[in-house]
């Protein structure tokens, strides 16, 4: 059966390489009612002001028809899936060990580290004549990063790879298939990776290594300690909710740039514009297309519209990215472009948690690139995407190098 | 190099702190301070921190200043 629905054509995937044209219908037709009972909302003031509004939750159980959740594991809910009070507290016992105002220094620490696994992988790159973007370069770093950041040992990165891999799987969604083994073995996954990080941290408990695992067990602030499972989860949170967004972002980043030869040789020779090019990344490509998990806490009015208490209330970052109402000339890549508030990390009290760690490593990744490759070329145009279209982003991205 | 933040505008957000904390604090949960004048080898990330301010309330300049 053809797609029918906006919604319906938006994930169908059909629509990966390039769902901007339905977006823009989105924002035309204002928030829109899809027959399954979701409401759509892809203007950016209205996304904006939602993400803001405290009778808006991000708790699948205030839900009118609680769907069962396929990353289910028998543990507590992770705090991107609670709302305040209960969020609130999470995340700052997590931000304690991670960022200011106790920790301001732990990413900046970290960038060195960053720029030493990033040129590694480059140079493995250097000399090839063709290689995959994906699994030789944007895959491997993020992993890497989070482990040393957490304090996971460098024997075991390979491990959590595998388990990162097996979860990213189970998000991902193909029509017409059953996903149930593939949410399965993520489910299993998530929760051996759980396991693996309480153990983790109740040997740095006995004896800290001065990483974040040990400074979470170590370092209880004014909320008292985490539960060994509010630990295990948060952990894992860290894990996957910086993995394959990252992976995305410099896999964009250099399809973006390749498509920009322009962009990519005045970057490649001006490095210090580079984190503003990161921002316009985030606004133009995405990696967190839209937000799903949004439901009313109470009948509100958007737009117009009334969305009644419970009913998915889903939000088109992407689509609020190119809102012509708030960007000048929205499907031009600009990277120099002033006053570029956009909402590739969410806004309001969920806004992305671990964004400062994503932009060091982004930046550092796409100019380590930049400097250190030959002439490239896209071997094609679209490439492969991944099925998911929540996080979007390619399969592949193989590049034929021609050394300078 | 010097710098201003617009203290209205600044929401909080703390991603200065993150990418350049030894130029910028933050006290407590909310309050935000910051060393106008930036030592050199800290400009990089001053500009950093400008371009990341979800709010845009960071003004860097050689003469930052209304
Ligand atoms: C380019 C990379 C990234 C993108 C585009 C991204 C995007 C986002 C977005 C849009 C949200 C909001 C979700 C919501 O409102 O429901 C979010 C939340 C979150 N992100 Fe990221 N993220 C990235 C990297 C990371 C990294 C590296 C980490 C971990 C170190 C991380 C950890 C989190 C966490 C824990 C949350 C939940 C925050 C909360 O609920 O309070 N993210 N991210
Ligand atoms: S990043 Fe901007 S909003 Fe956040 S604390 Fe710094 S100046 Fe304020």
């Amino acid at each position: 059966m053809p797609p029918e629905t906006l919604f319906e054509r938006i994930t169908d995937f059909a629509a990966r390489a390039d769902p901007y044209p339905l977006y823009a219908e989105l924002r035309d037709s204002g928030v829109a009612r899809q027959a399954d009972g979701s409401y759509l909302v892809g203007t950016y003031h209205e996304i904006s002001a939602l993400l803001h509004d405290p009778r808006v939750s991000s708790d699948p159980r205030s839900r009118a028809e609680p769907h069962e959740d396929p990353a289910a594991t028998g543990l507590p809910p992770s705090f991107i899936g609670l709302d305040d009070p209960g969020h609130d507290r999470l995340r700052r016992m997590v931000m304690r060990p991670f960022g200011p105002p106790h920790s301001p220094h732990r990413i900046d620490e970290l960038r060195g580290e960053i720029q030493r696994v990033a040129g590694e992988l480059a140079d493995a790159l250097v000399a090839k004549d063709r290689f995959d973007l994906v699994d030789d370069f944007a895959f491997p770093l993020p992993v890497t990063v989070i482990c040393r950041l957490l304090g996971v040992p460098e024997g075991d990165v390979p491990q959590m790879h595998t388990w990162a891999d097996a979860v990213v799987a189970g998000l991902d969604f193909a029509p017409g298939e059953d996903p149930s083994p593939r949410q399965r073995a993520a489910r299993e996954a998530r929760q051996a990776m759980g396991l693996y990080l309480g153990e983790l941290a109740e040997q740095r408990r006995r004896a800290p290594t001065g990483d974040m695992l040990s400074a979470l067990v170590h370092e209880p602030g004014p909320d008292g300690a985490l539960t060994r499972q509010e630990l295990m989860v948060s952990a894992v949170l860290l894990l996957i909710a910086g993995h394959e967004t990252t992976v995305n972002l410099i896999t964009n980043g250099m399809l973006t740039l390749l498509r920009h030869p322009h962009e990519y040789d005045r970057l490649r020779d001006h490095p210090e514009e580079m984190p503003a090019a990161v921002e316009e990344l985030l606004r133009y490509e995405p990696p967190v297309q839209l937000l799903p998990q949004r439901s009313p806490l109470a009948d509100i009015e958007v737009a117009g519209v009334t969305v009644p208490r419970g009913a998915p209330l889903i939000l088109v970052l992407a689509a609020g990215n190119r809102d012509p109402l708030r960007f000048p000339d929205p499907d031009r890549f600009d990277p120099r472009r002033p006053d570029n508030q956009h909402l590739g990390f969410g806004s309001g009290v969920h806004a992305c948690f671990g964004a400062p760690l994503a932009r060091v490593e982004t930046h550092l990744a796409l100019t380590t690139l930049l400097r250190r490759l030959g002439d490239l070329r896209l071997v094609e145009d679209s490439p492969e995407y991944r099925r998911s279209p929540v996080l979007r982003g390619p399969r592949h991205l193989h590049l034929e190098q021609h050394r300078r | 190099m010097h710098v201003v933040v617009d203290l209205n505008r600044c929401q909080g957000y703390a991603q200065c702190v993150f990418l350049a904390p030894r130029v910028f604090a933050l006290h407590g949960e909310e309050a935000l301070t910051y060393t106008p004048a930036v030592p050199r080898d800290q400009e990089e990330r001053v500009r950093e921190a400008v371009v990341a301010c979800p709010v845009q309330a960071i003004l860097a300049g050689e003469r930052a200043g209304p």
